[in-house]
């Protein structure tokens, strides 16, 4: 009965956030046939007769009525047909796929290990707390975490890729490369993976690091604890078994917020490493009005977060006995 | 003078024993510039921006093409104009043949405007609309092109013959929607480049030469066009052997200046930046308080404390100061408080308060929103500060590009600082005030429609030297300055960078002209460099051992003798 309730409230919200996808892009001033005939940099402005625009806009069915866009809006979706994108000239899931592909990979690593090593260092931080081990620690997570991921960035590009030319400094894989084997073509994205996950790494790592750090200290000062000490058990059983799976509850939470906002928030590092990912395609995708782009890949984000979510209710439950159901 | 020439040609002879082999290329020759994705590059996919139509134009040819000096022959080796300008015949060169081994004909050229013209529901027509011009198109022989105008057009070279790419027929008959057409063969085109790779997602292009291109092999045989995160990082690297760079990015070109494995040139962006002003609202539809704003306005500061000198100041006229059709001498407003508060107390707005700010005849004070684009914001700022010294406060709302233009092209402004590129052609003072389009003038769209279909170019010329004028005069746009732009290249990859005369095909202010890719004049042998081999070469031309070459003819002159030798060495010593 829970469950289902659970499931109905779900949909409940994805059909929601769909109509609200719909709808944001075609309230801003504009219309993707604007954005087609001029340039601001390099371009000349055209200016185009009314009844070639009328065409165009008819090519893209955007002259059709509102509802009769959102009913077809609806309709494709259920078919899984996310549109074509206007500016791009494919198929919108193609274009999204083709990016959210390095997107998950760079930030899907990344996230991977900074959770892990912020959860480990977090943890030994709290365990020597007031030692010089943890304010080491305090101190350079802190710092290095508050550098805007852009200014890390190009430090990594000038110091790794331009003076020291140990790793490569932009794309995902060496262009047109030919690989002799899947081993090579890992070794390829690994080495270009290897400077843009450092930098989000470093850059985020803060955050799990303070919270892990926090929530043992919080648990380190419980009753059950002194309890463990009294029962004689070592100190690495104590923090095994003890504190960090409880210290761990708050942080399944912020993992699960984090995963969803994870997709775009890797746009500065995707921009400065040319990174082909999905957060420069969203901010491009506004820019040029493209609505079916921009309603695929919001409506794409919105599925990820909301599955985020979902997998973080579950976990925390299955984390959590006492919490129960219903 | 003999024994001068008599010494030369025996240098060039001795050269001869030493020069050896000819230099033949055993490496790939492979150039690496910014790419970045700008769709599949076929006449109807690319994306509509500047670098998308470039990437298109290296693998289709359009009739004519433009240098940095002149309108040369392309496609089309010559043609004639009757009727007064509606009638245009041009001839094509022979054996051209197309990526697939087919020759290029007429039918081809003929076909690709109708075909162009049938599908103008296409986003991509707005580069081709000129094709609206065209009555219809014949072709009488396999060599010649007859195409009929509805109304005389004096651009017909630049912005007709020589923007519109010409595709294959027995590839398009078949095709119904051109935009969603990308198998490989959209892209078989007549130029000197096939597509080899492309990958939309990480913005790769991968070009190979075209060896039995018409004008000769070209001189890479690879082109590689890669996305780079910052330019500037990426050549200092070495992953790439150009970039170009624009406006307030000159203090990244002065470090490059100072380095001498690079080399700087720089041209014009035929880029303004303009305040727009409502000529239909009250007050700014009072040219004396418009006027009165341009002389509160200090363009030299904006120029030197926004853009750190990376650009110059605008023509009052609009047009760029390097395009051809540009008028000096027009009146520049130059910053004059003591005028400007002039005719702002002569027109009634007095301070009657004691605040620092006008007021209106009817009291409230003279306040506006000055509307601007997220990236002149610094320039509106200072504009703003500016206006408050003679009483006049606004507030600078910024907003991004699109939204400024949909607000501007309702009318819902006062001020607004916007810019646009393409000042190098005429036909774009149409509005002088776009995106807005509140500026009326009889005379001046009469003007304007003359100059449109006027054939003689004296004549012309002076009718849009009147336009200018007016704007200058009137100032329904006060125009702020034109970016500067700049090509940082490595000459030891290719060092045949320039800037093409008002800009590539209608206008695109980019150095990447297909012609850099062949020899220049003097580079006899066609390797890239001019040096004593070349001067062996046009001896051993002159003695028929060697077949001749166009390039060998150093001095344009149409002739090859001893004077070609003469001015390749000339250019070795670096006196031409």
């Amino acid at each position: 009965m829970h469950h289902l309730t659970k499931i109905t409230a779900y949909i409940l919200i994805i059909f929601v956030a769909i109509s609200i996808n719909f709808a944001l892009p075609r309230m801003m001033p504009g219309d993707p046939i604007t954005s087609l005939t001029d340039d601001p940099t390099t371009g000349m402005p055209v200016i185009m007769d009314e009844d070639i625009k009328e065409e165009i806009r008819s090519y893209y069915g955007l002259d059709k009525p509102i509802s009769e866009q959102y009913t077809g809006y609806l309709r494709d979706i259920l078919k899984c047909d996310l549109g074509w994108s206007i500016y791009y000239n494919a198929p919108v899931a193609e274009v999204i796929f083709e990016r959210l592909k390095w997107t998950l990979l760079l930030v899907g690593t990344s996230t991977l290990i900074y959770m892990i090593l912020g959860i480990f260092l977090g943890a030994v931080s709290a365990w020597k707390r007031g030692e010089r081990g943890d304010l080491g620690l305090l101190v350079s997570v802190l710092s290095i975490g508050s550098f805007p991921s852009f200014f890390l960035a190009m430090l990594f590009i000038i110091l790794f890729g331009v003076k020291l030319d140990i790793f490569p400094i932009f794309g995902a894989t060496t262009p047109f490369m030919e690989y002799s084997s899947t081993f090579d073509a890992f070794k390829d994205v690994l080495y270009h993976l290897i400077l843009p996950a450092s930098t989000l790494v470093l850059t985020s790592i803060d955050g799990p690091y303070l919270l892990m750090r926090n929530s043992m200290l919080g648990v380190l000062g419980e009753d059950y604890i002194v309890t463990a000490r009294a029962k004689g058990l070592t100190e690495w059983a104590i923090l095994k078994d003890h504190a960090i799976k409880n210290a761990l509850l708050p942080i399944t939470t912020v993992i699960a917020i984090r995963m969803g906002f994870m997709i775009s928030g890797a746009i500065f590092v995707e921009t400065v490493f040319a990174y082909p990912g999905i957060g420069k395609l969203l901010y491009d995708a506004v820019s040029f009005f493209d609505y079916p782009l921009l309603q695929g890949a919001f409506l794409i984000i919105t599925l990820i977060i909301i599955a985020a979510n979902f997998i973080a209710d579950m976990t925390y439950l299955y984390l959590d006995p006492r919490v129960k159901h219903g | 003078m003999r024994k001068l020439l008599v010494f030369l040609m025996l240098a060039a002879l001795l050269a001869s024993g030493f020069a050896g082999m000819p230099a033949a290329a055993e490496d790939k020759k492979v150039l690496k510039i910014e790419g970045g994705d700008y769709g599949y590059p076929s006449p109807f996919t690319f994306y509509s921006r500047g670098p998308g139509y470039i990437r298109m134009s290296l693998i289709f040819d359009t009739l004519t093409w433009k240098d940095d000096e002149e309108i040369i022959p392309w496609l089309a080796k010559s043609w004639k104009s009757e009727n007064g300008g509606t009638k245009w015949t041009l001839y094509l060169e022979d054996d051209v043949r197309w990526h697939d081994g087919e020759p290029l004909t007429a039918d081809d050229v003929k076909f690709t405007y109708e075909y162009i013209k049938d599908h103008s529901g296409t986003p991509l027509f707005k580069w081709f609309s000129v094709l609206n011009y065209m009555d219809h198109v014949e072709a009488p022989n396999d060599r010649t092109v007859v195409v009929t105008l509805t109304d005389p057009l004096p651009s017909f070279l630049t912005d007709f013959a020589g923007c519109i790419p010409i595709i294959p027929e027995h590839i398009w008959k078949d095709v119904s929607d051109p935009t969603r057409f990308t198998d490989p063969e959209a892209v078989i085109g007549s130029g000197p480049f096939k597509l080899a790779e492309y990958n939309k997602a990480e913005g790769y292009y991968l070009y190979e030469a075209n060896e039995d291109y018409f004008k000769g092999v070209p001189l890479v045989d690879e082109l590689i066009l890669l996305e780079v995160g910052d330019p500037a990082l990426a050549l200092s690297a070495g992953e790439i052997d150009e970039a170009s760079f624009w406006g307030s990015e000159i203090d990244a070109v002065e470090t490059f200046e100072a380095d001498p494995n690079f080399e700087v040139i720089s041209g014009p962006s035929f880029w303004v930046l303009k305040t727009i002003f409502n000529c239909e609202k009250y007050p700014t539809n009072i040219p004396d308080f418009r006027r009165a704003i341009a002389y509160g306005i200090d363009r030299g500061e904006i120029i030197d404390q926004v853009v750190h000198g990376g650009a110059i100041v605008a023509n009052t006229g609009i047009l760029h100061p390097d395009s051809s059709w540009y008028m000096p001498g027009l009146p520049d407003y130059a910053k004059n408080d003591a005028v400007a508060n002039q005719l702002l107390d002569d027109l009634g707005f007095i301070d009657t308060d004691g605040d620092g700010i006008r007021e209106y005849p009817s009291g409230e004070d003279l306040e506006f929103e000055l509307l601007t684009g997220d990236r002149f914001a610094r320039e509106a700022e200072l504009i703003q500060e500016q206006l408050e010294a003679i009483g006049i406060k606004t507030t600078v709302k910024a907003m991004s590009t699109k939204t400024l233009d949909a607000i501007l092209k309702e009318g819902n402004f006062y001020i607004a600082v916007s810019g646009h590129g393409g000042v190098a052609n005429p036909n774009l003072l149409e509005t002088p005030n776009w995106p807005g389009d509140t500026y009326h003038n009889d005379s001046y769209d009469s003007i304007f429609l003359e100059q449109e279909t006027e054939m003689n170019h004296a004549k012309r010329k002076d009718l849009v030297n009147q336009l200018q004028e007016t704007i200058a005069n009137d100032l329904p746009v006060y125009t702020l300055y034109h970016p500067l732009m700049w090509s940082v290249y490595n000459p030891d990859k290719l060092d045949r960078w320039f800037y093409t005369l008002d800009g590539v095909a209608t206008g695109i202010p980019i150095e990447m002209n297909k012609l850099i890719f062949f020899a220049r004049f003097g580079d006899a042998n066609e390797d890239g460099d001019i040096d004593m081999r070349d001067v062996t070469k046009i001896a051993r031309m002159i003695c028929w051992l060697d077949p001749e070459t166009d390039a060998a003819d150093a001095n344009r002159d149409d002739k090859l003798n001893v004077l070609d030798i003469i001015y390749t060495e000339l250019i070795i010593l670096g006196r031409v």
